[in-house]
Parts: structure tokens; sequence; C-alpha cells
């Protein structure tokens, strides 16, 4: 079916008709369109009523179509081309009915040749369109003027001359298929809604449900080769408000379990307002993770399982409480910064490994006996008094159970640090005591401003969870010590310059 | 390389495959080094037959200052070095990631999960109570996804009143939660806490022969600076009922 007319509608016109007619069809240019109508005789008649149907829907919906039916879709499409209104052509004439006309009409179907079909796309056409202009602008030359001529040579010495290209384009003047017809496929949606009989409010019967509508979603997912990107749950409410829930998930997947999961502890921690008495699930899909699975390498656990953990830790601890620890570029002792936590880590380690010129499944070698010394740190410095002699620290005692100080028998020190001078006080905000976690970034700080510094005991009634204490930059000035007490145990203490403050920062183990 | 017959029957429970195993748990061969998880330090390695043995719980135990942290720490760093994933359930958030660098272990393959701990307990015992029981049930999570090469359980730093609180078989359920898989487990607390009869405990001490002369017994100061601790690691086999004589001597540096 060709439109003569050159508006944009009619793509949108050519493909509906299409639909309407038969599932497999195939768009080759925007005013051409290619259906296999095999079967719809018992529906419609002959093939002359077929086109003549078609013909009627076109002008129904306002596109000037040539329709051309015939046994082979090269034939049909060419006659499309060439002859206006409606053509019919018997099965085994196609040759005869294609002869007289001119050669030129191959310029101007696109040929997409099967040899090219492993180049991008964009290579394929500029090979095919260099391949066509080659063949024809040489048929010309030899006073080829009708598809008849081209159809008519002998194909070894026509291929001897132009090439295996050339006998392709004698099939198509002969109206033979070269290809299969290739049709072209909606986009499937992958959704599924469930009405309930009673709205339901609690989790548990959610679970029944999730399930129910999840299987079929996996099935499909599974034979579409494809894995679940985001996970749309639309939960529409008693009280006709719908609310809905987006889940990115870090790997594809298809686990109706994990899916499950997931969507149930998302749900668990943003639960609806009211009732609920449909529900609808829509996956984004996105192709699925080749994994070679060898028996060479330890187990590790999969992307299904690590995202499942990672949402149970958030509903149990909170989604500021976990995560990989990554080091900051800063001098702020005890500075870190939290990231998410990576769900695929299989190349990574495979990599790693490589770089490191180990084969796989060989040990590293293990490190030497010496150690090196590593810190406790008190992520809210525990306030303390010190006592002074010679400017060296010679008592340390606390209030904090579980630090009872003693006698300093050694220390080591001071060693200054400072850093961030250039924040601005007036920048810094007030030291956050309560709620909030670290968020994406944390330090240990030096204590907070001097104003809950000066009131020891307000300070520490006010502590209620161990939060940073800024979000932002502060300015830290302070003198460090690492002093062994009579308890036995080795801290590293120091001294806020600003605030003239003692604190137990770390704790040497 | 031979396949330890574990580790093929952990990949095929992992891959649902494991219908035609008996429900018999394996028997560790402790001469398998994919039976053992090593520490990183040949000393130690040498004596505890290979490392911390898979699929059973351990502990490392021991005083403040007495060379738990660095000892786990570089633990820790041979896990991830063999492409292994650690998880720390640090109860007392109490982890300086510095310091983890500089051990050598890869941040990237760490899953550090951090407790909420209330700094003045006073009248939050409580709170402290239900942390610690908080991070129990977050260690249960990750021993039930499974995999991991190490999980570390870390409450050095919590009341041994707290830990003591808690029921004597949640130590049986994680043990039996971790059986017959490849991950290592390692509590580390100030006393004992609970340990399976093939895992082993892993008891630090200061060095009381330092031979330095500034410091205490263990605590190495130089003339300006603090050098390091001396620690004495002795290990102890609850199915052996024996304890080491001789320990290990090991040696940090600041």
């Amino acid at each position: 079916m060709f439109s003569a007319g050159s508006a944009s509608s009619a793509v949108c016109s050519l493909v509906a008709i299409a639909q309407e007619f038969s599932p497999r069809y195939e768009r080759h240019r925007d005013d051409l369109v290619s259906i296999d109508v095999s079967g719809l005789t018992r529906l419609l008649g002959p093939a002359r009523s077929i086109g003549e149907e078609l013909r009627r829907e076109a002008a129904a919906r306002g596109v000037r179509a040539h329709v051309a039916v015939a046994g082979t879709r090269m034939a049909a499409v060419l006659i499309a081309l060439a002859s206006p209104g409606l053509t019919v052509i018997a099965n085994g004439e196609e040759a005869s009915a294609l002869a007289p006309l001119p050669l030129a009409l191959l310029e101007k179907y696109e040929v997409r040749s099967t040899k090219y079909e492993s180049r991008s796309d964009r290579e394929e056409s500029a090979a095919a369109a260099r391949t066509s202009d080659f063949v024809l602008r040489t048929s010309k030359k030899w006073g080829l003027r009708t598809l008849g001529d081209l159809a008519s040579l002998p194909t070894a010495d026509l291929v001897a001359r132009l090439g295996h290209p050339a006998r392709e384009w004698q099939a198509i003047a002969r109206g033979e298929d070269i290809r299969p017809l290739v049709p072209l496929l909606e986009e499937e949606r992958f959704e599924a809604s469930l009405d309930l009989e009673w709205p339901i409010a609690d989790l548990e019967p959610m679970s029944f449900v999730l399930t129910r509508l999840l299987e079929p979603l996996s099935t499909r997912l599974e034979r579409r080769d494809r894995g679940a990107a985001v996970l749309h749950i639309l939960l529409r409410l008693v009280t006709r408000e719908t609310t809905a829930r987006r889940l990115e998930l870090p790997s594809p997947m298809r686990d109706v379990r994990a899916l499950r999961t997931l969507a149930l502890l998302d749900l668990e921690a943003h639960p609806a307002e009211a009732a609920i008495d449909r529900v609808t699930i829509v996956i984004d899909p996105t192709p699925g993770r080749v994994v070679q699975h060898t028996l060479y390498t330890r187990a590790q656990p999969t992307p299904e399982q690590l995202s499942t953990l990672l949402a149970r830790l958030g509903a149990l601890m909170g989604t500021d409480r976990f995560g990989a620890p990554a080091s900051v570029d800063t001098d702020r002792p005890g500075a870190f910064a939290m990231t998410p936590f990576a769900t695929e880590h299989e190349g990574k380690s495979r990599d790693a490994r490589a770089e490191r010129g180990e084969h796989v499944g060989q040990s590293p070698v293990p490190s030497p006996q010496s150690l090196l010394s590593a810190l406790r740190r008190c992520r809210q410095p525990v306030p303390a008094r010190v006592a002074i002699v010679d400017g060296r620290p010679v008592r340390v005692t606390t209030d904090r159970r579980g630090f009872p100080g003693g006698a300093v028998t050694h220390c080591a020190g001071p060693w200054k640090t400072s850093g961030e001078w250039w924040v601005e006080k007036s920048e810094v905000r007030s030291t956050k005591y309560e709620g909030g976690g670290s968020g994406g970034s944390g330090d240990s700080g030096d204590g907070g401003d001097r104003t809950a510094l000066s009131r020891t005991s307000d300070f520490v009634l006010r502590t209620s969870t161990p939060s940073t204490p800024s979000t932002r930059s502060s300015p830290w000035d302070r003198d460090e010590w690492d002093v062994s007490l009579s308890d036995g145990a080795v801290y590293r203490v120091f001294r806020d310059r600003h605030a003239d403050c003692w604190f137990i920062d770390a704790i040497v183990d | 390389m031979a396949l330890a017959r574990a580790d093929l029957e952990s990949l095929l429970r992992v891959r649902q495959l494991d219908r035609t195993l008996t429900t018999a748990l394996p028997q560790v061969d402790p001469g398998d080094e994919r039976a053992l998880a090593p520490s990183g330090i040949s000393a130690l390695d040498a004596r505890m037959g290979g490392g911390f043995p898979r699929g059973q719980l351990s502990e490392l135990v021991g005083l403040r200052s007495s060379g738990r942290t660095s000892v786990l720490l570089q633990t820790m760093a041979a896990a991830t070095a063999r492409g292994e994933l650690v998880a720390l359930v640090d109860a007392l958030d109490m982890l300086d990631v510095g310091s983890a660098a500089a051990a050598g272990v890869d941040l990237d393959r760490l899953l550090w999960i951090r407790g909420h701990i209330v700094t003045n307990q006073g009248l939050c015992r409580e709170l402290n109570q239900r942390a610690i029981e908080q991070a129990i049930r977050a260690f249960t999570l990750v021993l039930q996804a499974g995999n991991f090469g190490l999980v570390v359980f870390d409450v050095a730093e919590a009341p041994a009143d707290t830990v003591r609180r808690l029921p004597f078989t949640t130590w049986l359920r994680l043990q039996r939660m971790v059986e017959g898989s490849q991950t290592a487990c390692i509590l580390v607390g100030g006393e004992p806490m609970a340990r399976s009869s093939a895992g082993l405990t892993l008891r630090l001490t200061a060095a009381a022969d330092t031979p330095s002369a500034h410091g205490r017994a263990g605590h190495k100061f130089g003339a300006k600076l603090f050098d390091g601790l001396e620690v004495q690691a002795r290990i102890v086999r609850a199915r052996a009922r024996e304890q080491e004589e001789a320990g290990v001597a090991l040696s940090t540096s600041a």
C-alpha cells in the first residue's frame, strides 16, 4: 500500500489501516507499507475485494492510497509504487506484470539486503545505497530501460560483471521476495491490574495480590528475555485517589519473590492513606542480564539477594545507616562518606584480580606479620576533663560510662591540626543532636558549637543519636595527643582550641 | 585446581540445584584451604590452621587497646583482596574509615551497617539494649542473604551486661544459619559471647614483656611518637578443649 500524499499524518494512517487488516505488516518507508493478507480471503473474499476494502478504509481516513495485491510482497510493492489506484496481479504473473515497468522504479525502493544484516543501520543503509546506485547506473549504461530487460539477462554473467548484489536486484525485477516480511511489533506493555472485591488495608493480603499480578508478568518477561528495570505500583484507594510508588531496581530482575519482597518493603515504609480496592503493576522492561556462571570462583550474593537485603536493612535501620564507606579528600580527622552498596561485584572482582596478575581461584599472598594500628572512632567525641602539668596531660577523666579514665602513664603529642578555617562561622549550621541521619556524608567533627560544649551536662542530655555534628563543612582547630592511661587503654584525645575543651576522639585498638 | 566439595555444594544451593544433595551437613576438612578464611597475618594463620573456619561462629575478644580492631581490619582486608564481600554490623558505629582504608580494605566490597547507640546511657539504658537487638536483627538479615565471604558482628565497646542480656538461643540460631555455608562469622567483643563448637576464639592481650622502656606493657611509645601495640594472641578451640600455652606475638605500627 503506497500513500500518494506527503502528509506526515499519512504515516500513522497507513500503519493504523494495516493494523486493522492484519498483525503482520511491515513499514518500509513513511509512505509505504506492505501487509500480509494471506488468510483474509475467508473474511473479505478474493484479492480484488481485499484491495477494494483497503482503498475504502484509506479513503475513509483521508489517505490517497495506491494499493497492489500480488503473490509476492516485492511485486506488490513495485506495482503500488508504479500504478495508481488498485492493481491485482494473479499468482505466477508477477514477472510479466513487472516487465514493462521502468528500471528507474527501483530507485524509489530502498533495498535492505540480507547480506548486511550484521552491520549497523547507518552502515547498512549507506552500503545498500552505494550498491543500488552502482547497479542502476551500470544498467542504464548498458541500455536497459525496464525491469523486464534486467530480469531477462543471464544471472551468472550479470553477477560476474556487477557482483552479487546484482543477483538481488534481478530477483526484485522478477518480483521475487529476497527476504521474508519483518512484521512491525508493537511495544509490549507489561501491565496487570486487579480489582479487589473487598478493600484491603494490611500488607499481608497485599502479598497475595502482588504474587497474583507478578507471576504472569514474570512469565511474559521471561518469554521476551526481559527483566524489570522499574516497578510501578498504582494503588486506587477507596477515597478514589490513586497512590503511585516507583521502585527503581538496581539490576534487571524478574524473580517473583524478589519483586514481591521489594514491593512489600516499599509499601511498608510508605503505607497507603486508605484502604485499597484496585492494584495495578506496570513494569518498565529492559534486556535481561547476561550472566555466565562459573564453578571456579566463589559464589557471591546475586543482585536480587543484595537488593532484597538492602531493602530489608533500610526498613530496619533506616536508609542512611548502611552502605559502602568511602574516603573523602580532606584532612578532617575521621571524615568519611557513605555511598550506596553496589549490587554487582562479579565483573569488578575479575577485573581487580586481572590487574593484580592473579589467575582465577588463586588466593592473594598474605601480608607480613606487622599490622597497622587501627582506631575505633567515637562518632560523638566524649567530653573529658584533662589535668595538665608542664603542658602535658597527666590525668584524663570523663563522666561517660565505659570511659573511666585514669592517670596518664605516657603520652605523645601534641599534633596541631586545623582546617576549613575559610568557612565563615555564619555558614555553619547549629549542631544537630536530635534525629536525622548522616545523609550522604559524615564526619566526626570536633564537638559542635561552643554554647553546647560549655554546658557539659546539657550537651550530654541532649545527645540522642550519634548523628554527625554538622552536615556542612565547619572549621576545626585542635591539638591531638596519644595517651596511654592506667586503665590499660590508649586513646586519641584532643583539645579544641576554640572552645578550650578536651575530648576523647578515638581508641587505639 | 581441585574444587572443595563444600564449595561445590554451596554453589549448587545458590543455583537451587541441590535436590540431589543429602540433608546432612558436609564435614569441613581442616586441611581444605577453602574451608578457612585466612586473616592475612601469616603467623596467626599458621597457628589457626589456615584461618577462621567458614560456616562457623568464631570470636575475636580482648580488652580495649588489645589489637582487636587491627587484627579485624587486616582480616577484612584479606577477605576483600580475595574478591569476597564483607559485611560489618557495627553495633556502636565505631569504624574508622581511614584505618580501614590504610589496612587495605576494599571499601567498595564492604557493607557497613551502623548501629544506633545512645552515647549517654543514664535513662537510655533500654535504648541501648534495643540497639543491640536491632544489630542482631541486621546480622540475621545478612546471614540470611548468604554468600558473604566474611560477616563481622562488632560489639567490642558495648557494656558487657548489655550483651549478656541477649538470650543464649540467639547464638544457637545464628550458628544454625551460618552452618554449611562459605561464610566466616566473627564476633568481636570484650569477652567471649558465644562460639560454635567448630569455631575458635582468638583472645588478644597486651604483651607483658614489651622491651620498650616507655609506656605501659604492650604500648610502644618512642621518644615523641606512639609507635604501636605489642599484642599476644591465643587461640582457643572448643572441640580440642585446649588453649594454646604460648600464643602468637603480633606487633602493630602506628
